[in-house]
């Protein structure tokens, strides 16, 4: 079994080594507000916590499936119902702490995904696309949960939701923040909203 | 060299299907989850057993369980973003034989397939 310390420390490594979680913290302005802002959640220290590896896991599978990297342009709670793209990817996160995930991408940036990561072309959101886009997100929500292994987290099959306007709706709970992000396939968000379960 | 393929995503089968075509391997039969993938191995004879993690109906883990009370021997490798070390050991016991983490790029996918089937043109 030679693969477990190698392919568990490569995995690990890089996480830590290309961007640290403290760096991503520390360098990032409106990273400021975030700290104000999770003053009125539940759990501010775990909503820190949660945010950067998400925000990892993201530049990291956008680069290593799509070959872009996506920057970061806000982060900010919550407070629209509908979503701001026309198709949203939705994972359930559950463990010691429980939450959802959602990304969503325009029609134009998810048919990217689906040409970016098996070469079909589409200009509608196909069935194909929805799958791409599911599995991006699916990997997005796998190698962020790895970053939080005290929780003990699984994640849900991906569902996909797709439409204009279309309203993802999270528990009353929790207050979801929302991470945009604009990339060469254009401009994508990622609500995430996590509660601890004490 | 006939390897069974599942993955409840159409998008990462491809990608697999693909890498293994570079790799002069064309006998690959796909499934969507592990029920599907466990009436294919119990109909056909495989040579190496390429699987997902999280999938409806029956997931990798125990898709790997099942087979391994069946066929000891076979290469079963998981191809997952279950990347917890906690998790790679649960496949461990269990019997997996190799473990690749999503995402991945083109090169370490082509990398760890080459290990287990036909050797590259």
């Amino acid at each position: 079994m030679d693969f477990l310390p190698r392919d568990c420390f490569l995995s690990y490594v890089s996480i830590g080594h290309r961007e640290p979680a403290s760096q991503l913290i520390n360098t990032k302005p409106f990273i400021g507000n975030l700290i104000v802002m999770t003053t009125t959640l539940a759990s501010s220290s775990l909503t820190a916590e949660y945010v950067n590896p998400v925000i990892f896991a993201t530049k990291n599978v956008f680069e290593m499936m799509l070959d872009c990297t996506p920057t970061r342009k806000g982060l900010r709670l919550k407070t629209e119902n509908s979503q701001t793209h026309e198709i949203s990817a939705v994972i359930g996160i559950s463990g010691n702490a429980a939450g959802t995930v959602v990304v969503s991408l325009s029609k134009a940036a998810a048919c990217e995904v689906l040409k970016r990561m098996v070469g079909i072309e589409a200009d509608d959101i196909t069935n194909d696309v929805c799958d791409a886009v599911g599995e991006l997100t699916n990997m997005i929500a796998g190698q962020a949960k790895a970053q939080l292994a005290k929780y003990e987290l699984s994640i849900s099959i991906p569902n996909v939701v797709s439409g204009m306007n279309h309203v993802v709706h999270f528990p009353s709970n929790v207050q979801p923040m929302v991470l945009e992000f604009d990339s060469e396939i254009g401009p994508l968000t990622i609500e995430v909203a996590f509660s601890a379960i004490s | 060299m006939k390897v069974l393929l599942v993955d409840d995503s159409g998008t990462m089968r491809t990608i697999q299907k693909r890498c293994l075509q570079k790799l002069n391997v064309e006998d690959v039969i796909e499934a969507e989850d592990g029920v599907q993938a466990l009436m294919l191995f119990e109909a056909g004879q495989f040579d190496v057993v390429l699987s997902d993690w999280n999938m409806p109906n029956m997931d990798g883990l125990t898709l790997l369980k099942e087979i391994r009370q069946r066929n000891k021997t076979i290469p079963v490798i998981m191809i997952t973003t279950e990347a917890e070390r906690a998790r790679v050991v649960l496949a461990i016991q269990a019997g997996v034989s190799d473990y690749l983490v999503k995402p991945f790029t083109p090169d370490g996918l082509k990398e760890k397939l080459e290990r287990w089937v036909a050797s590259p043109a």
